[in-house]
């Protein structure tokens, strides 16, 4: 007999615990600079501080774009496993996140071209792991951004998961400002539209 | 609906459990990143001078010469059978090279699994991990395949014994363990050496801890399951080329080019095996009480001795110039020692009388070629004392 696998985490159970992650104390909020500095100084403290405040954003939107949580989880731990390897080499005076974000959704554009030419499993008989199985509004925006190319995904991601500025978008994703306005015009119209038939439905 | 506002009510699936993973992972790779070798640079150059001075004299001396009478063999060994027969054990043999990946039976039958590569047997036998390009997975022993992940830069697949619950991979520099049947894939720690992960032998479900080398030269043992370390060597053995656990876990072999390290459980060194040449390959014998160890110089040599007695028990059992690999056999009677540079298998009997047998034209039976630097099918393992039955 095949060995059994180790339970893997349900998807619509983690979906359906989608409050705030939890808090770890109460203590002093620091701002991301001081943070940094203190990473960069040695302070494992502040280096979880960094790592609790900017993962699960980071999480969920390569989870977005890629619509696959285990790669997700790859994405955004490779992404910040480069972060923390620059770390000495990241301009201070400018925000962490766009920082951040940007090669999360650059790995996750990546990954989702390079995703028709792998197989993830041959043996159909065996279950897929933790099939995302999203519930409620959800399911229905999984469902409504699949239906956009990776690149409009990645641009709507940013703009209303990560809040970036169309500037910053640009920038990110070394596109035109005008193409940037243009992919979320789109995206954002083709999700909409998306949403109003599942209500319809 | 509005879809700016349900786009920020989205959350992924296992938000917390992917959190926790990913701090074990970057905790990892901040702790590696800590600057830690710098200062031990310069007394290595130091030292690597004292050592090729101790191993010229070492080869000039006295024992030098017993050494040199060793060496009966140096082109192969003579009267060697044309062609692989039977087995001088039960078990199965698993090989890659250039032809693929070979399940070679006790009678001498061979079966080609595929075009796979980096191969290695469950505990039992039943299973096979291999790698192909970006792909790992898991096959019968008749060459189905179980599952597949694709993953880029993989390598070096192994089961955890004794339940083949897990197996634990390389993706370039970060280390994988997927559940034994492919489901539940996810990182465990980065940066990495390109030295195989060893699973130290524990209960069927547990704890899986498993032994890896860094970039730096840094043996961790870590538990799979929490991501706690257990133990971590002081960093700085370079070229760290192989990990392997005795069956009871209670010794962890550490190859380095110069020297064979034990390991108690805990993580300190209870021996240092410094043969005065290159470590080239070492393994303990199924029941863990022997260790056998494959060194170089003028010429190569393969030694047996107790791991509780340390270098003082190790005796010699086989030399040549050019052998590369070792694997015991399931019963612990024989090793296999393959030399590319003959074309052969060399079967060394290291219980009761000594015995050698040979098997040439090995490369050919098995799709490769003869060269010493690569290319000739490489021993994968030999499994298993009870094979199960039907395979």
């Amino acid at each position: 007999m095949f060995p059994p696998a180790e339970p893997v985490p349900v998807a619509a159970e983690a979906l359906a615990a989608s409050g705030p992650l939890p808090r770890r104390g109460v203590r002093r909020v620091r701002g991301e600079r001081a943070l940094i500095r203190g990473a960069l100084a040695g302070s494992e403290a502040d280096l979880e501080e960094l790592f609790r405040r900017f993962w699960p954003r980071a999480y969920r939107a390569a989870y977005l774009i890629v619509h696959d949580h285990a790669a997700a989880e790859d994405i955004a731990q490779e992404a910040f496993v480069r972060a923390v390897r620059h770390l000495d080499q990241f301009d201070r005076r400018r925000p962490f996140a766009p920082w951040l974000g940007a090669i999360v959704v650059n790995r996750a554009i990546d990954w989702a071209r390079a995703r028709a030419a792998r197989r993830e499993s041959v043996d159909r008989t065996l279950e897929p792991v933790a099939a995302p199985d999203a519930g409620g509004y959800s399911h229905e925006v999984l469902a409504a951004l699949a239906s956009l190319s990776p690149e409009h995904r990645a641009v709507v991601v940013l703009r209303y998961l990560l809040e970036y500025t169309p500037g910053e978008i640009a920038q990110a994703l070394e596109l035109p400002r005008g193409t940037v306005n243009s992919r979320l015009r789109r995206g954002l119209d083709a999700l909409e539209h998306r949403l109003r038939e599942g209500e319809r439905a | 609906m509005n879809a700016k506002r349900a786009l920020s009510r989205v959350r992924a699936p296992d938000e917390t459990g992917a959190e926790q993973r990913a701090w074990v992972v970057i905790h990892t790779a901040y702790q590696e990143g800590l600057p830690a070798s710098s200062r031990r640079v310069r007394w290595r150059f130091a030292v690597l001078p004292v050592l090729v001075a101790v191993a010229g004299a070492v080869a000039l001396s006295p024992a030098g010469a017993t050494l040199a009478r060793w060496v009966k063999h140096t082109l192969g060994v003579p009267h060697a059978s044309s062609a692989l027969f039977s087995l001088p054990a039960p078990g199965r043999v698993l090989v890659s090279g250039p032809g693929g990946t070979w399940n070679i039976a006790a009678d001498g039958s061979a079966r080609r699994l595929g075009s796979w590569s980096d191969a290695s047997w469950s505990p039992h036998g039943l299973y096979i991990a291999a790698v192909r390009g970006d792909h790992v997975a898991a096959l019968n022993p008749h060459g189905t395949v179980m599952w597949e992940l694709a993953r880029p830069a993989v390598s070096k697949p192994r089961w955890y014994p004794p339940s083949g619950f897990r197996v634990a991979y390389l993706s370039g520099d970060t280390l994988r363990v997927v559940a034994g049947d492919g489901s539940g894939d996810r990182a465990l720690a980065t940066g990495i050496a390109a030295v195989a992960p060893a699973w130290r032998p524990g209960r069927a479900d547990g704890p899986y801890e498993l032994a890896y080398a860094t970039r730096v030269g840094q043996v961790v043992v870590r538990n799979a399951s929490t991501g706690r370390p257990a133990w971590m060597a002081r960093p700085g053995l370079k070229h760290i080329r192989e990990l392997a656990w005795s069956a009871d876990g209670s010794h962890l072999l550490v190859l380095t080019p110069t020297r064979a390290l034990l390991y108690s459980q805990n993580g300190r060194v209870t021996a240092t095996f410094s043969p005065g040449g290159p470590t080239l390959d070492g393994s303990f014998s199924p029941d863990g009480r022997q260790l056998a160890l494959l060194t170089g110089g003028a010429v190569d040599r393969v030694e047996v001795g107790s791991v509780s007695s340390g270098a003082s028990s190790l005796r010699p059992v086989f030399s040549g110039s050019g052998l590369r690999q070792l694997a015991w056999s399931p019963n612990g009677r024989w090793l296999l020692v393959s030399w590319p540079v003959a074309d052969q298998w060399v079967f060394a009997r290291v219980v009761g009388a000594p015995r050698i047998a040979a098997v040439s034209h090995i490369a050919g039976q098995f799709g490769g070629r003869v060269s010493p630097g690569g290319g000739f099918p490489r021993l994968d393992g030999w499994c298993c004392q009870r094979w199960p039955t039907g395979q």
